[in-house]
């Protein structure tokens, strides 16, 4: 699990802070999502719970692990997948993975395995410099992996990256969360944020705003919306009712009685809506 | 085992870029210059050139003068060719000066006017004076001009007799000496070693830094000193390799190698560790530029002192390079003098564990850089 408390974080020390009072917790197994525009801190916090920055003021446990308490060890319960590819341009694709599985104390997955779990099966030989940009994300991704971790931190697990590839990504977080994975993921992708997380955090200017799942989001804040197209003399007329006003459900079952209906869909408020409705910030 | 693996990695990363041959290939310039291009020793012999006008049995009694330190004991004509021109002379050739005997005085002149060398007419004056003409360049100290001036006014035996009543002693007469080429080898090995130690490993951090993957192995169990310490078995590696490369065709048997070894590996450890800790304030190399190349200007001021015995400040033996050249040139000349070598040795040890120490601590603070 992770527990942070009263975390505070200030590059320049002078009394700026990137990340400000943040605290919240992650159960075991969970998919915890921070969601926020760039610059709100989101990766600065991220960087804290991996150790690539300083702990300044707060109290942060990762997996058992006090962060005050320094500790290589606890590199071996962790992965981390960056945002922005870092891997050897020179080694190739197993190379790398080979590297790295010889950093750890802990069994470690088989590079071949990870390749093919990414889509690179057969590029094993392939230097990562002559990789794409997505898949040298994916390789990056597949490192983040290597020592079957039990807390996965990934940081804009799909950003840039093109639809079918981010579903893969989608796929294997999911597939890792069911096998009981601890997921503390990024993102300023809010349809990323809705289908992977059981929670979300709201973060704006380093300040969590809010903390709550996906649902209950949308149940709280969220107008319950129906769209319908339906015909009335020759002509397709579409309109927007609310499922909750009498004046509207009146007027819909009225459509339904008198008018052949074309089409007719539920609408929900999205996550960005609801994250703009409560921070009054876009999430760009 | 994971700092075998690191140094495996990072001798695969080395071997497959740029700055890993660098060295290789300067090493194989430097070799190929020193056998093809300097020679063992360089010529110290002067070169003159002198006209007799005087009747031949005169300047007879001069030559046989001459032909007495000649080294195999006779002249031979030669012609000597300047801008197309050849010109006829008398090749007299002592353990240091070449002395062409020319025919005539436009031809002493000429010589002096395009070889720029020092040119001499003696002559016989009517009242049977010998006067002596000298054609100087310039550039001669007063020293030598006034020299030239009195050296005629005494006879010869008597400035000969006044040198020979000089005590002269030697102070030490058994030790050994580096040829020309040899004595400029420790400028070599620090140069090729040291320095170039110092930069290349600020390259390498700086193309991690670039591709991002220092964070990468921050959040492995791995410690940040294997990391570095890899990066310094690549830097020893190529050292060492670039250095034997050049010492072994060039000094042969003579050195003692094993101190050679030990030199190397300490020197080359503590420039290493110094660009370790440059790099640690830099974000990528051209910021780092200036400070590195600063660095290497001071490493390279004893070189100057080396060549100059007569500069030799005191502040000089403050810069680590100092005592690098001196210690080189101790092993060199194969003196077996462990006690000398390994008290610099160990000093370049102690201060690059210190060095390397604090860019530790700098490097986990300051992954994300």
């Amino acid at each position: 699990m992770i527990s942070v408390k009263n975390l505070y974080h200030s590059y320049n020390k002078d009394g700026k802070y990137q990340v400000k009072d943040v605290s919240f917790e992650v159960a075991n197994g969970e998919v915890f999502g921070f969601l926020g525009p760039s610059g709100a801190g989101k990766s600065t916090a991220l960087n804290i719970l991996t150790g690539l920055l300083p702990l300044q003021q707060g109290e942060v446990v990762v997996g058992g692990y006090d962060l005050k308490k320094v500790s290589n060890e606890r590199f071996n319960k962790i992965g981390m997948s960056f945002e922005q590819s870092n891997v050897y341009s020179k080694l190739t694709a197993k190379e790398n993975l080979d590297f790295y599985r010889k950093l750890f104390d802990v069994p470690t997955l088989d590079s071949h395995t990870l390749l093919k779990l990414v889509g690179l099966e057969g590029k094993e030989h392939v230097k990562a410099g002559e990789f794409s940009k997505g898949m040298k994300h994916r390789l990056t991704f597949a490192r983040s992996m290597i020592n079957n971790p039990e807390m996965w931190f990934l940081d804009e697990p799909t950003t840039g990256l093109d639809p079918s590839i981010a579903a893969d990504i989608k796929d294997i977080i999911k597939e890792k969360n069911k096998e009981g994975v601890t997921v503390f993921l990024t993102t300023h992708n809010m349809f990323i944020a809705d289908e992977l997380c059981d929670r979300v955090a709201f973060i704006v200017d380093g300040e969590i705003k809010l903390i709550d799942s996906p649902k209950n989001l949308k149940l709280q804040y969220g107008d319950k919306l129906v769209e319908v197209e339906y015909i009335e003399k020759g002509e397709v007329i579409k309109t927007t009712l609310s499922t909750v006003l009498p004046e509207d459900k009146r007027e819909l079952q009225k459509i339904i009685e008198h008018h052949d209906i074309q089409t007719m869909h539920t609408k929900e408020a999205t996550l960005e809506e609801i994250f703009i409705k409560v921070t009054g910030r876009g999430l760009v | 085992m994971k700092l075998f693996s690191s140094f495996i990695k990072e001798l695969k990363l080395a071997s497959r870029g740029f700055y890993f041959y660098i060295e290789l290939f300067m090493a194989v310039i430097i070799l190929a210059v020193f056998l093809l291009l300097v020679p063992d020793n360089f010529n110290n012999q002067r070169t003159e050139y002198i006209y007799f006008d005087m009747p031949s049995q005169t300047s007879e009694l001069f030559l046989q003068e001459i032909l007495r330190e000649d080294t195999d004991g006779k002249a031979t004509p030669v012609k000597v060719e300047v801008d197309k021109q050849e010109k006829d002379a008398m090749l007299y050739t002592t353990t240091d000066q070449k002395i062409y005997v020319l025919t005539s005085r436009e031809d002493v002149i000429y010589m002096a006017d395009k070889e720029k060398k020092i040119a001499a007419v003696v002559k016989l004056d009517g009242d049977n004076t010998i006067n002596y003409e000298y054609y100087l360049q310039g550039y001669e100290s007063e020293k030598f001009k006034n020299l030239l001036k009195i050296l005629h006014v005494e006879s010869n035996e008597t400035i000969e007799a006044a040198m020979n009543n000089q005590d002269v002693r030697p102070l030490a007469n058994n030790f050994n000496v580096l040829s020309d080429r040899e004595n400029m080898m420790p400028s070599v090995l620090v140069f090729n070693g040291a320095l170039m130690g110092l930069f290349i490993i600020a390259a390498y951090i700086f193309l991690d830094r670039k591709e991002g993957v220092i964070m990468a192995y921050a959040v492995t169990p791995s410690p940040v000193w294997q990391y570095l310490l890899s990066k310094v078995g690549v830097i020893l590696v190529t050292t060492i390799l670039s250095s034997f490369l050049v010492v072994i065709p060039i000094m042969g048997t003579q050195p003692d190698y094993l101190l050679l070894l030990l030199l190397l590996v300490t020197t080359a450890f503590f420039s290493s560790a110094l660009g370790l800790l440059i790099a640690s304030f830099y974000k990528n190399v051209t910021q780092a530029f200036g400070a590195i190349y600063g660095f290497m200007l001071l490493m390279v001021l004893p070189n100057i002192a080396y060549f100059i015995p007569s500069w030799n400040p005191d502040y000089l033996k403050l810069i680590p390079t100092y005592p690098m050249l001196e210690g080189f040139k101790s092993v060199l000349l194969g003196n077996n003098d462990w006690l000398y070598v390994l008290t610099i040795s160990s000093g370049f040890l102690l201060v690059g564990v210190i060095l390397f120490s604090i860019s530790n601590r700098r490097y986990k603070k300051t992954l994300l850089g």
